[in-house]
């Protein structure tokens, strides 16, 4: 039987698997910031006399100059950045937050100390933290940035659609700013080689780290080593090159020695990106029967004042039913923070909870089942491009979760359900999908005279289990142990490493995998399937075998192999020539409201995922278990608070961020369709990571309508809004 | 963090004397659960700190007849599991496990938890927010800003953060009293005497002298104990600071209430005895209306803010559940 355990488990457990700043180099050297208390304006001195007293501080640096440290650019401007803005260059100080200066000292603990002691002068701006805050700006998304890929979607004419339809739904709903907050913080230890700098930092982006800092520096990429083979969550807050890394790579250098810089928890809530606020209009046209007509989702999202971070909401709600006739409206509302980004699920979170509301609400208004009409209005067809969907197995998710969820139990009636202990129950269900895309890969294989199989790929392992995936991938194509394959991911210098995230990794990952095994069969004189007797055939060989193949997505051009290899993102999906491809998934949740004090609690959920083909199910179902979790806190928890007299964010520490505890987790069942999609990929793999979560909190939002009667428009819910 | 000077004494007898001839502003150091954490966020600047956490005259849990006796340094965890504590004063042994977390309760000491300071997210993030208990005459934040968690009971212009502990909430609720020593000697402190609300100087948050040291806490002992309850709610199920709670205590006979005691956590600037409520229950039958009248008397006070006024209810229902809860043990 194959052994399908998580292969990095007992090195995580037992500490012995290092972390970017896990590591301790000779002499180190350690960093810390100083940050900024205005909500916005300009520095106009900043006082390091006290902080360069402190024994043991080695440098305080507050402007690096203009040749020695250039910009990166924002990621979603071809740059390499979470945000464009890069701090310790000039006197415009843009949010709360933003650091000021950079120690160095001997020990943390004089690091500490000096930042401490760093005081400024400030000339102060009106600032705008919040969507409706006087002096934030609002833009139609789609003619500040005009590329075709941003465009609002427009099929048929939805809105007369909708108003001419015999049930209307129209309902509004909001949606916290929210942290990611992963366990590792962010932060980095970075050493000059002579001229190479090596670079540990737990990154789900090496590729853009590198390219970055190159850039940045003015230096060749070829000089630049990343090195990441462990994330301890990225959660999309790794997604790129961090602000801090330039100037620790130059104060290395003039130092001479390793520098290590690990942002305190407080830092990370303005250090980083998170998910910005936003605001979902959805009206829905539908007949009596609950059979939609047309729908029309129209999205405020908050970016920062600096970049433009664009909002792609409508890309899976215009899939999730087959609507003869959809609108989509993006705008971006700037305020003064720092670049939002992409925390996982992180558009279609807050579209689904918005959009599975309102077809929440128009069962209600029909007095269908909210099962039954998801599936009366169920399609095989990409109802914005025509085509066909590569797979598309949301209604078995549907029956399958209901079946297992005991949902013909259920009595629609609002607060009709009552436990022993005079709780309101309340079940609710929602859909959620999320987009399928490839990127550019390529796997380096190495067959070893002891058996072993070397794999480095392009891909992070960040705990999704990507690492157990190309492991049991080879171990189950050639017949050897999983213990006998050693995956190398992270790491510059295996491969390019694009960009893992937007769930693609494993989608990406295994298809290179795939083909150099198909190539290193044929180095190895064996045939084309079957179990490889690997020693032996190495031994024959006289020399360890070797195969390099590199993979594109479906349709994709051959350039977008040289744009990963340069560090930039190379995405090619959800919608490919013959096809659209997106993951699927049905929550079922049940709630239990107390009768009086009224806390909210989730005793069970029943998640079932089309995610294609699964290929680690261990750590699959791990990953969606995770997602839920995050989900049921996204609904009921986290909401990342600003306050409009200090900017910036208030509650930034992990007591005051309230994300779920163990106690607050009780039982999530988790079921896969399990169908290979071929059309998307060789080894049929679909996406995974970000589609668990998605529809989540909109399953917890309709149970709680169903336990107490009321419909809540705003996430989080708390005590309350229930009381 | 800034340097400080760390003393480890080895009896009791060198930790008075320690504190006697400490620099100004010198602080004792028990489980470090609070002292370390507001000395990293550059609140607490001591020049020293006296260790007394493994100072075995401190570590000390009796239980006699007339009184529970435990010594300023046993560890909170140890209380919470202590047998005679958890089956005759079950609101004691919540109390204790209902805060923080294992790890933290196994560090933490009983007498420091009670000198525990306010969670207030204005006072602990930094320089930025005016705050009259970090820095006075710089204002309150807290007051017109996000003070969701913030108190509803005696708070004032200058301060409304809400005192966090849940222990000194249940021990208000049971009389207990403090025994403290000091450069003058020992002396005893009624626990409804150790905390003080903000007034005009919210620095000043209790009445312990610079020097003086909690020795041990007696709670005296009273049938009322076993019809306890400390019910606290909080926005998830482990490791919050409570929105509201409430420690009930009382006895029960032939449907009647005898004895009674009510104290409210999370909810005010200090461990709040709510006496008012207790006297509508003392030999008054007990129905679900006169449970939910308590918890309106407890709360006539009240004086909501911009986003706590949700807590006023929560509060109310609180005592009221917790009420019942005793009751039900009262009558077993």
């Amino acid at each position: 039987m194959t052994d399908t355990r998580r292969v990095d488990a007992y090195e995580k457990v037992t500490g012995q698997a290092a972390y970017g700043t896990d590591r301790v180099p000779e002499g180190v050297a350690y960093a810390t910031l100083a940050l900024a208390r205005i909500g916005r304006g300009r520095v106009s001195r900043v006082d390091t006399a006290a902080a360069e007293a402190v024994p043991g501080v080695l440098l305080a640096v507050t402007r690096f100059d203009a040749e020695e440290l250039g910009g990166a650019g924002f990621i979603m401007g071809g740059g390499f950045a979470f945000q464009s803005l890069q701090p310790l260059v000039d006197d415009h100080i843009a949010y709360r937050g933003q650091p000021i200066a950079l120690i160095v000292a001997e020990t943390l603990v004089a690091a500490t100390e000096a930042a401490e002691l760093v005081t400024a002068e400030y000339e102060t701006e009106p600032f705008a933290v919040h969507l409706d805050a006087e002096g934030a700006t609002t833009l139609v998304q789609e003619e500040a940035i005009p590329l075709p890929f941003l465009a609002d979607i427009k099929v048929g004419d939805a809105d007369a659609a909708v108003d001419a339809s015999p049930v209307r739904i129209d309902s509004t709903y909001e949606y916290a700013a929210q942290h990611a907050v992963p366990m590792e913080l962010n932060g980095a230890v970075v050493e000059w080689h002579g001229e190479t700098l090596v670079v540990h930092e737990g990154t789900q982006n090496a590729a853009a780290v590198r390219f970055g800092l190159a850039q940045q520096l003015g230096i060749d990429a070829a000089n630049i080593e990343v090195r990441s083979p462990y994330v301890g969550g990225g959660f999309g807050q790794k997604n790129s090159l961090q602000p801090h890394l330039g100037p620790l790579a130059l104060v290395a250098r003039r130092l001479g020695r390793p520098v290590k810089l690990v942002l305190a928890r407080t830092q990370t809530f303005h250090n980083g990106s998170f998910r910005p606020a936003t605001r979902h209009r959805v009206r829905l046209g539908a007949d009596e029967t609950g059979k939609i007509f047309a729908a029309v989702h129209e999205v405020d999202q908050q970016t920062s004042r600096h970049d433009l971070f664009p909002a792609m909401h409508t890309e899976i709600t215009s899939r999730l039913y087959g609507f003869p006739a959809f609108r989509g409206r993006h705008r971006l509302v700037q305020t003064d923070v720092q670049t939002p980004g992409y925390m996982r699920a992180p558009f279609e979170s807050s579209a689904t909870f918005a959009f599975e509301s309102a077809v929440d609400e128009l069962a209600y208004a029909t007095g269908q089942d909210p099962v039954a009409l998801r599936l009366a209005n169920d399609t095989m067809t990409d109802p914005v491009t025509g085509r066909p969907f590569s797979t598309r197995f949301l209604a078995e998710c549907l029956r399958r979760g209901a079946e297992e969820f005991g949902w013909a139990a259920r009595n629609p009636e609002p607060r009709s359900m009552r436990a022993d202990d005079g709780s309101f129950v309340g079940w609710g269900v929602a859909a959620g999908n999320y987009p399928g895309s490839i990127v550019p890969a390529v796997a380096h294989l190495t067959a070893g005279a002891d058996g072993c199989v070397t794999v480095g790929v392009d891909g992070h392992e960040m705990g999704q289990g990507i690492r157990s995936a190309i492991a049991l991938l080879v171990s189950g194509d050639l017949g050897i142990p999983t213990s006998d394959v050693e995956v190398r991911v992270g790491d510059t210098r295996f491969a390019a490493q694009h960009l893992t995230a937007g769930s693609w990794g494993t989608a990406s990952a295994l298809p290179a995998v795939h083909a150099g095994l198909r190539e290193l069969r044929k180095h190895l004189n064996a045939a084309d399937t079957g179990e490889v007797d690997v020693a032996a055939a190495v031994q024959r060989a006289g020399h360890p075998v070797e195969a390099e193949v590199s993979t594109l997505g479906p349709g994709q051009p051959p350039e977008a192999l040289d744009q990963a290899k340069a560090g930039h993102l190379a995405i090619s999906g959800p919608v490919f020539p013959e096809f659209s491809t997106f993951s699927w998934v049905a929550h079922f949740v049940e709630v239990r409201v107390e009768p009086t004090t009224c806390r909210i609690r989730v005793p069970r959920v029943v998640s079932v995922v089309d995610c294609g083909r699964v290929a680690s199910p261990v750590t699959a179902a791990s990953q969606v278990r995770g997602g839920v979790v995050w989900g049921i806190g996204g609904a009921l928890r986290e909401e990342s608070l600003a306050d409009d007299r200090f900017g910036g964010f208030l509650n930034a520490t992990l007591e005051e961020y309230p994300i779920m505890v163990n106690a607050d987790v009780h039982r999530i069942d988790v079921a896969f369709v399990d169908e290979p999609d071929l059309l998307f990929n060789p080894v049929g793999v679909k996406g995974l990571g970000e589609v668990a979560m998605v529809g989540v909190a909109a399953a917890v939002a309709n149970a709680v309508h169903h336990a107490t009667g009321k419909r809540h428009h705003r996430l989080p819910i708390r005590l309350d809004d229930v009381l | 963090m800034r340097p400080f000077a760390y003393l480890a004494p080895t009896s009791l007898a060198d930790a008075v004397d320690a504190l006697r001839d400490a620099a100004p502003g010198t602080k004792v150091l028990a489980g470090g659960t609070t002292l370390y954490d507001l000395m990293k966020l550059g609140i607490e600047t001591p020049p020293a700190v006296v260790d007394v956490h493994r100072l075995p005259e401190l570590n000390t849990i009796e239980t006699r007849d007339d009184e529970l006796v435990f010594g300023a340094g046993a560890r909170m965890a140890d209380v919470a599991d202590h047998p005679v504590v958890r089956d005759a004063y079950p609101a004691l042994s919540e109390s204790l496990w209902r805060a923080a977390s294992q790890q933290l309760r196994n560090m933490a000491s009983v007498g420091g938890n009670l000198l525990q300071r306010t969670r207030c997210g204005y006072f602990r993030g930094g320089a930025e927010f005016p705050c009259n208990k970090r820095e006075p005459g710089s204002g309150c934040a807290a007051l017109g800003g996000h003070d969701r968690t913030h108190a509803l009971l005696g708070a004032g212009d200058a301060c409304i953060a809400t005192y966090p502990g849940d222990w000194a909430v249940a021990l208000l609720a049971f009389d207990a009293v403090v025994d403290v020593v000091g450069p003058r000697g020992e002396r005893t402190v009624p626990l409804a005497e150790l905390h003080v609300e903000p007034g005009d100087d919210p620095t000043r948050e209790h009445t312990l002298d610079p020097g003086e040291l909690i020795l041990r806490i007696r709670v005296p002992a009273t049938p009322a104990g076993r019809g306890s309850t400390y019910l606290k709610i909080r926005d998830r199920e482990s490791y919050a600071f409570a929105l509201a709670s409430a420690a009930v205590a009382m006895t029960v006979e032939d449907g009647v209430i005898g004895d009674c005691r009510i104290a409210l956590g999370g909810v005010a600037t200090r461990p709040w005895r709510a006496e008012d409520a207790e006297r509508t229950l003392r030999g008054a039958p007990l129905t679900p209306e006169a449970a939910r009248h308590a918890g309106e008397v407890a709360f006539a006070g009240a004086r909501p803010g911009t986003y706590n006024g949700f807590r006023v209810e929560l509060g109310i229902r609180t005592v009221a559940d917790a009420v019942r809860i005793a009751a039900e043990r009262a009558t077993r």
